[in-house]
């Protein structure tokens, strides 16, 4: 569903992605990880068509991101890492709008919303204003945003940042339940646990490029076992492994 | 592939109204200062031309275009708080293309200062007696025509505007310096000599050139001023799109490397 090679971007002197490679397969999580500025962002926002890259490409359903855009568009959910809301509309009437942005009937998205919104705890508040929510059901609305209208290719970034247990259980369990309807999901974090909660494949980001791709115990194993001490190693041991190596 | 550009207008135009109507204040109060100056400032219009009995009109007119000019900056500030809001990007992020976007925003806000005008002829007309000798569906053409063209140099200003504080002064100072040289409190007639040479430059000046055309019962006189609104509405246009187009451009690969072997 996803494929990104050679992505290249800089801005003055920083390298934001210095040959970012990654695929991702319909009804796959990738856990994208790495620390501030290793690309994550920069990543997703090249993915959406927000930024251009210097070079590399980036394909959607074997489409190029620059060349259709719109139809590219069409396919994706964002969720982007600040909240991204209209603080004067309630939480209904901005699911209707990003759904309508999307293409989707009002009397579709009407449908969905019902569902969506149990899902993610947010079946109370649905006509209070945006600014009126807290935090935390703020993030959720986010990601219902970008759900709502079944996107094939989902980017959330950094979607649990100060999110509560309720939040972040919610949130988990929506994007697991995007996934197994056969969406592919880019799901950048710092909290790793999240990552085992989520099944999800791995991918390793640091300065610009992803340094280890793949399933979970395959990389896993290739942790020495200094790094681990007695016990298994774990994505916290792995990250360090391949992050300060 | 793009499917379903209408739902997606539909939405935005919805939505866009939405916003307006949960802010309503600053467009109650322009309509509210316009009617109170039009008021105030009549009786002062009729001594000053009690031969051609022209004092309400330039009292209505005038108050039109000023404060379609102050409500030009909520429009503006609609656009900017795109920005601030972070959704700016997520628009930009969707299917929509930059010009459906602009289309969606605009329909609400078109409406709202073509409202705005209404009110404050209509009011004019039952108040003090206001009669546009050319009718009323011309009269109607050349408030569109002004609605539409503050409404196009809202959306170049905003672009242009990086804070709601810089949108705020700047704002202010557009208005009143199209308001005063276009006329609308003073005469043009009255103005000193060099400002009476810069006023053909406000679109003020084109727009109170076209509401005299249709209060006086001069309609044939009304294609250049309305073809200048037409000049005025492309330079904002041409500003938003181009900085809109820009965001485009940066989207395609290699984009950013060319400009700097440009700039080198």
């Amino acid at each position: 569903m996803l494929e990104a090679t050679g992505l290249v971007k800089r801005f003055g002197t920083t390298v934001a992605l210095g040959g970012f490679d990654l695929s991702v397969s319909a009804g796959e999580i990738a856990g994208l990880i790495g620390h501030n500025g290793a690309g994550k962002t920069t990543f997703a926002r090249v993915t959406a068509g927000l930024v251009a890259p210097d070079s590399g490409l980036v394909r959607v359903a074997g489409m190029d991101v620059a060349r259709y855009r719109a139809e590219v568009r069409a396919l994706l959910g964002l969720a982007p890492q600040e909240l991204a809301l209209y603080p004067t509309a309630t939480a209904r009437e901005n699911l209707y709008v990003f759904a309508g942005l999307y293409g989707l009937p009002r009397r579709e998205a009407r449908h969905r919303i019902g569902p969506l919104a149990e899902a993610l705890v947010l079946g109370g508040v649905l006509d209070r204003r945006v600014r009126d929510l807290s935090g935390g059901q703020q993030r959720r609305l986010q990601a219902a945003t970008a759900m709502l209208h079944r996107p094939r290719l989902l980017l959330l970034d950094e979607p649990t940042v100060g999110a509560d247990p309720v939040t972040r259980d919610a949130l988990l369990a929506a994007v697991r339940a995007v996934a197994a309807d056969g969406a592919a999901v880019v799901y950048t974090t710092h909290y790793l646990p999240e990552l085992d909660t989520l099944q999800a494949t791995l991918a390793i980001a640091d300065h610009g490029r992803v340094v280890a791709r793949g399933d979970r115990a395959a990389l896993l194993a290739t942790v020495p076992d200094r790094a681990a001490g007695d016990r298994p190693p774990t994505l916290d041991d792995l990250y360090r492994h391949l992050v300060s190596a | 592939m793009n499917p379903r550009p209408g739902v997606r207008l539909a939405a935005e135009v919805r939505h866009q109204a939405i916003l307006l109507a949960r802010d309503p204040g600053p467009m109650i109060g322009y309509l509210v200062m316009g009617l109170l100056l039009i008021t105030v400032t009549r009786p002062f219009y009729v001594a000053l031309d009690h031969v051609n009995s022209a004092g309400t009109d330039q009292a209505a007119a005038g108050m039109a275009v000023m404060f379609s000019l102050f409500a030009l900056k909520i429009g503006a500030g609609h656009l900017l708080n795109e920005r601030t809001w972070h959704t700016w990007d997520r628009l930009r992020s969707s299917p929509a293309g930059f010009g459906e976007i602009l289309a969606g925003k605009s329909v609400p806000l078109l409406i709202a200062i073509l409202a705005q005008q209404a009110v404050l002829f209509l009011v004019s007309a039952a108040a003090f007696g206001l009669r546009p000798a050319a009718g009323w569906p011309v009269l109607a053409a050349c408030a569109l025509a002004w609605s539409a063209c503050v409404l196009l140099l809202g959306a170049g200003a905003s672009t242009l505007a990086r804070t709601p504080a810089q949108l705020s002064a700047a704002g202010d100072i557009f208005a009143l310096l199209t308001t005063v040289l276009g006329g609308a409190i003073v005469p043009v007639a009255l103005l000193p000599g060099w400002l009476r040479l810069v006023a053909p430059a406000s679109p003020g000046y084109w727009a109170l050139a076209a509401y005299r055309c249709a209060l006086a019962g001069t309609p044939a006189q009304l294609g250049r001023p309305l073809a200048m609104l037409g000049v005025f509405a492309l330079a904002g246009v041409g500003v938003a799109a181009l900085i809109g187009a820009g965001q485009h451009r940066r989207l395609r690969p290699g984009a950013a490397a060319r400009a700097a072997r440009a700039s080198a």
